[in-house]
C-alpha cells in the first residue's frame, strides 16, 4: 500500500514514467482510499500555497509591529527590518560542520529566495530579530564588551573611529559582544543585502555578533579560530 | 509558464480517452479550483456546482488545450468565466437588480472568507503547525516542491541527495500529514 501511495505522490508531482502513471491510475480507479488520499494531496498543496501567500502580508504586519515597539524607529530602521524580513534566515549550523563548499553555496543561494526561508524567518524567535535589527542600526560600540584581539581575522585592522569596527581595505566587519544568549546553541548566520550577520554563542555564555560584508567563506576561519581560543 | 511534464502526460492520456486519467486530474485540481470559486461565490454549494461544470467543460475542451499556459491556469480561466457568466445570468433574471446593475457589482472578491473555507480554520492552523514540526529534511524537500514548484531533480541538486531520497521525503511528508488529518479527524467522513 505504501509503495502505491509513494507512486501516487510522485504522480501528483508529475514525476512518474508513462507506464508507471498508467499502472497507478488503474489502481486508483478501483481503490477509493487511494482516490481520497490523492484528493487530500491537492488539498494540502492548496493549503500550503495559500499560507505561503499569507506569509508575505506578515512582512507589512511586522513592519508596523516594530514601529509600535519603538516609536523612535525611523524609516531607515523599518527598511532594515524589511531587509531582514525579506532577505532572510539562511542556515543554521554546528560549528564543526561549518564548511562552505560549492554545494552549500548553491543551497544557500536557493534558500535566500525561497518562500521557505521567509517562513523560517517569520517564525524565528522575535528576540533574535530584534537583536539583529538593533545591531544593524547601531554599532553600539559603547555597549559592547572588549574583544579579544585573537578573534580578528588575519588582514583586518581596527578602525580609528570605532573600536568594534575592523577593515581589510575592502570589507568591513563590526563586532558586538555581550552577556546575552538568546537561546542560541549553535552559530547562526543571516544575510541582509550584501551583509552577513553571524550570531556566535561563546562557551563562556556570552554572545558575539559579527556583522559586515564578510561571506561565510571568510567567516568560517574566523569562527573556527574564535572557538579554538574561547 | 507552460504545462508541466506530468500534466502533459496526464493530458495525453485523457486525449486518448483514458477516463481514469481524467478522474485523477479532477481529484488533483478540485481543491485549488474550489478554493478560487468559493472565494468568488462566497458559497461552498455554489462553488461545487461551478466546479463540476468546469470539469465537464475541461473534458469537452481538452483537445483544444495547447499547453501554452499551465494546466491549472487553463482550468482556472474556464472556472472563472463560468462563474462570471453564472453571476451575470443570476442577476439578469432578477429584475430588481437588472436596472441598477453597474460595473462595480461585477467585481468579485479576491480573497476567501472564513465561512467558505474548505477546511475549518482551526484545522488549517493545526495542519500548518504540524507541517512546521516535520523534521528539517522532510520539510525542506516538501516545501521546495509545494511552495517553489521545483522538480525532484532540482530538489536533489539543491539538497545534494539522490532523486529517490527526494521522492521518499516528499512522500513521507504527505503520508505523515495524511495520518495527522486522520488522527485529528480532519475531513473524514
Amino acid at each position: 500500500m505504501d509503495k502505491n501511495l509513494e507512486k501516487m505522490s510522485a504522480l501528483y508531482d508529475g514525476e512518474l514514467s508513462q507506464n508507471e502513471m498508467q499502472e497507478i491510475i488503474k489502481k486508483m480507479d478501483s481503490d477509493e482510499s487511494m482516490r481520497n488520499a490523492f484528493y487530500k494531496f491537492g488539498l494540502i498543496s492548496e493549503l500550503m500555497q495559500r499560507h505561503s501567500e499569507q506569509q508575505k502580508s506578515k512582512i507589512t504586519y511586522l513592519q508596523n509591529y516594530y514601529r509600535k515597539l519603538n516609536p523612535l524607529f525611523t524609516n531607515l530602521v523599518t527598511a532594515a527590518a524589511t531587509v531582514l524580513l525579506t532577505l532572510i534566515v539562511l542556515y543554521q549550523f554546528d560549528d564543526d560542520r561549518f564548511k562552505v563548499d560549492k554545494e552549500t553555496s548553491f543551497r544557500l543561494s536557493s534558500a535566500i529566495s525561497s518562500d521557505q526561508a521567509k517562513i523560517q524567518l517569520l517564525n524565528a524567535d522575535q528576540n533574535i530579530m530584534e537583536h539583529m535589527i538593533q545591531i544593524m542600526q547601531s554599532n553600539q560600540s559603547n555597549k559592547s564588551q572588549q574583544l579579544s584581539k585573537n578573534w580578528i581575522p588575519v588582514g583586518f585592522s581596527v578602525s580609528p573611529n570605532n573600536p568594534n569596527q575592523y577593515s581589510n581595505g575592502r570589507n568591513n566587519l563590526f563586532f558586538h559582544l555581550e552577556n546575552k544568549q538568546l537561546g542560541i546553541k549553535n552559530v547562526k548566520y543571516f544575510k541582509a543585502n550584501n551583509n552577513w550577520i553571524y550570531l556566535i554563542p561563546l562557551k563562556d555564555g556570552r554572545l558575539l555578533t559579527a556583522y559586515g560584508d564578510i561571506p561565510p567563506s571568510i567567516a568560517d576561519q574566523m569562527i573556527q579560530s574564535i572557538y579554538q581560543r574561547n | 509558464m507552460g504545462v508541466s511534464k506530468g500534466d502533459e502526460m496526464l493530458i495525453n492520456e485523457i486525449k486518448a480517452g483514458n477516463e481514469m486519467a481524467f478522474e485523477a486530474l479532477v481529484l488533483k485540481y478540485t481543491p485549488k479550483l474550489m478554493s478560487v470559486l468559493t472565494g468568488y461565490t462566497k458559497s461552498k454549494d455554489h462553488a461545487e456546482e461551478l466546479c463540476q461544470k468546469t470539469f465537464i467543460k475541461v473534458w469537452q475542451k481538452i483537445n483544444t488545450f495547447k499547453g501554452e499556459s499551465s494546466l491549472f491556469t487553463w482550468i482556472y480561466r474556464i472556472g472563472i468565466n463560468l462563474a462570471k457568466n453564472d453571476f451575470a445570468s443570476r442577476f439578469s433574471k432578477n429584475s430588481k437588480f437588472t436596472e441598477s446593475l453597474d460595473q462595480d457589482q461585477y467585481d468579485f472578491p479576491e480573497y476567501r472568507s472564513p465561512e467558505t473555507e474548505l477546511i475549518a480554520a482551526e484545522s488549517e492552523i493545526k495542519m500548518m503547525q504540524f507541517i512546521q514540526s516535520l523534521d528539517e529534511d522532510t520539510k525542506t524537500a516538501f516545501t521546495l516542491r509545494e511552495i517553489e514548484g521545483r522538480t525532484y531533480d532540482e530538489i536533489a541538486k539543491i539538497l545534494n541527495c539522490p532523486i529517490g531520497t527526494v521522492r521518499s521525503r516528499i512522500f513521507r511528508a504527505r503520508q505523515l500529514i495524511l495520518e495527522f488529518m486522520n488522527q485529528e479527524n480532519i475531513l473524514n467522513g
